[in-house]
């Protein structure tokens, strides 16, 4: 009940900041659109020298298209794991944390709704996004509902489970939140690069890549908004039987224990330490 | 140990001690070496406080003291090394969630709100926070914002607000979830005149008619003369003092007495003297004269002896006394004796 509270509560502050600062929206979206042409015409153009730099192992066409939704699942990735780390920062700079960590409801709680709101928003933004793109570099996605709502459902709970062990870390060591730049930003390369010829390097490198948190939601997400489940001849390899599904799954439920279990652990000596809601 | 039965706050010897680690260079004879530190710092140090409800506490101390550690002790920011705290009869550790009901918090004041959203907003925001949903938290929020006087102002965005009407605000979202236990951490600082009185009425009010324990940190000494009905003086963690106000002064007050002389006497044999508990000579404001004061045993029985031996003894050292006057103290200067050391 209380996480319904306070997704509410998130929801209308959300959508006045949205409306009050509208112009702000507006052009961050306009700019987020000029960005992603301008990535997407230089590695267009350099894309062969890629491909022969990995030796041929992405010789299959990698589309624009794939860049692009490659780009906003990074972005989208980039921004969950960012509202633990930068957005506890920020939180605990302007002394709203402090109120968060005294909300009846628990910190995971209030962090949990957060991050659903910040989710379901960026997902609504990249979604005009990635269709705005696709327009203009005359691909195709192949939106099929259903697949599409389950998997990006999963790949935020994944997500959701490495921020909170991100933040939790960034709760007792807010200069933490510095250093998970870099790890955001190799999630965010992750997400653009995942494809399953990865997956077949060899065992630790597939390993590798089954443990961290984005690499089979992109390449379900891939698979079913890109290839359209792989049909050939009208006939679906539905994605809910692909081998990267079932990680997914299993990749949610060890990412979120591990996330909340670290997340509960780090509140905890943080308020031993006294750095909880202090910056 | 169970808490005091008719206190809503009871602090149960709570200590907390913070370690920091820093380097630092030491010139040796021919290197400079560079050398790791870890340093214990006292927060607090078995600390003991109680308050009864429609009281207000005052916590004073020297910056570094531990008065803001003490404030999230209660509110369960901090987490106590050893004690316990009890709020409304509930243990603070044992049942964290339950407290965050029953109190309210306004830490370094007008960090709390959120700029971008109108008062009204903000109360509907930290309302939903605090668990308190629809009518109610409406009729709430109106009620608020006319007791602290920021109706006019509740649609305004808080970024074009004052910091003296921020504050308001800070506490008005404090006492959205109407807890019955208050901690308000240097309410008054940065205010004109104005605002800062006009938030002394209103503490006062919220505490003597709703009946509210109010705990307020400050280190305005009139604020807390005006505003507190006992006092609690903190220093390097430790309690130094906690008694009520006008106690307090007057034990002061009856025991610190100003012998205006000729020159300035020799200060061991005076301290040697039973019940001389401290002895110091102040330049007097008239040029020939010099100022001692001494402050005497606060025990009555003890006292006009006391006296009796220091005139003596100046009259033995050929020293000429021109007058006796027993000092008048305020809460200020109470303040800097009990934490001088720490100076």
């Amino acid at each position: 009940m209380g996480f319904f509270l306070v997704m509410k509560a998130e929801i209308i502050r959300s959508l006045i900041i949205m409306r009050r600062y509208w112009f702000r929206t507006l052009t961050g979206m306009a700019i987020g659109y000029g960005m992603l042409m301008v990535l997407i015409i230089g590695f267009m153009s350099s894309r062969d020298t890629i491909t022969d730099a990995v030796d041929g192992r992405f010789a299959d066409p990698t589309t624009a298209t794939n860049f692009v939704l490659g780009f906003i699942l990074g972005m989208f990735a980039f921004g969950v794991v960012g509202m633990f780390t930068q957005g506890i920062q920020g939180m605990a700079q302007s002394g709203v944390l402090e109120q968060l960590c005294m909300s009846p409801h628990g910190l995971i709680v209030n962090f949990l709704a957060k991050a659903t709101v910040g989710a379901v928003t960026s997902v609504f933004y990249s979604g005009i996004m990635v269709w705005l793109v696709t327009i203009s570099v005359n691909g195709v996605l192949y939106f099929d509902a259903f697949p599409v709502i389950v998997l990006l459902t999963l790949t935020f709970i994944n997500l959701l489970g490495f921020g909170f062990m991100m933040g939790g870390l960034t709760l007792v060591f807010k200069q933490v939140g510095q250093v998970a730049i870099l790890i955001r930003m190799a999630l965010f390369a992750l997400a653009i690069f995942a494809r399953e010829e990865l997956l077949e390097i060899n065992f630790l490198i597939s390993a590798v890549m089954h443990a961290l948190p984005i690499t089979d939601a992109a390449i379900c997400l891939k698979y079913v908004l890109i290839y359209d489940q792989g049909a050939v001849n009208g006939e679906y390899a539905s994605v809910f039987t692909h081998p990267s599904f079932y990680f997914l799954i299993l990749n949610c439920v060890v990412w979120t224990s591990i996330g909340i279990a670290c997340f509960k652990v780090m509140e905890n000596w943080s308020r031993s330490r006294g750095t909880l809601g202090t910056y | 140990m169970t808490p005091d039965s008719g206190s809503l706050v009871s602090l149960d010897g709570i200590h907390k001690t913070f370690f920091t680690r820093h380097f630092f260079y030491r010139e040796n004879d021919d290197a400079r070496r560079r050398i790791y530190v870890k340093k214990e710092v006292h927060a607090a140090q078995d600390i003991n406080i109680d308050i009864a409800p429609g009281k207000i506490f005052g916590l004073l101390g020297p910056n570094g003291a531990g008065k803001t550690t003490t404030v999230k002790m209660i509110s369960g920011l901090v987490k106590p090394d050893k004690g316990a705290v009890w709020v409304e009869g509930i243990n603070v550790e044992k049942s964290r969630k339950e407290i965050l009901k029953r109190i309210g918090v306004v830490l370094e004041g007008t960090r709390t709100t959120i700029w971008p959203l109108t008062p009204m907003e903000n109360l509907r925001y930290y309302g939903n926070l605090k668990n308190v949903r629809g009518s109610v938290l409406k009729k709430r929020a109106h009620e608020l914002l006319d007791f602290i006087g920021l109706s006019e102002k509740k649609d305004v965005q808080v970024r074009h607000m004052s910091r003296g009407q921020k504050q308001k605000l800070a506490i008005c979202i404090a006492l959205i979830a109407d807890p019955k236990v208050i901690l308000l951490d240097e309410p008054t600082t940065g205010l004109d005149v104005q605002s800062s009185r006009a938030i002394k009425d209103k503490i006062i009010e919220m505490t003597r008619e709703h009946g509210k324990a109010v705990l307020v940190t400050t280190h305005d000494m009139h604020v807390a003369q005006e505003l507190c009905d006992t006092i609690g003086i903190i220093d390097q963690g430790k309690l130094v003092t906690c008694k009520p106000m006008n106690e307090l002064i007057e034990v002061f007050s009856e025991s610190v007495f100003e012998f205006r002389v000729d020159e300035a006497p020799l200060l061991d044999p005076l301290r040697a003297i039973p019940g001389v508990v401290q002895a110091e000579v102040e330049n007097g404001n008239q040029s020939n004269t010099k100022l001692l004061v001494l402050h005497l045993t606060p025990k009555e029985e003890f006292r006009s002896e006391a006296l009796y031996n220091v005139v003596t003894h100046l009259r033995d050292c050929g020293i000429q006394l021109h007058s006796i006057n027993q000092r008048q103290q305020n809460l200020e200067s109470v303040f800097l004796q009990l934490t001088t050391s720490s100076i």
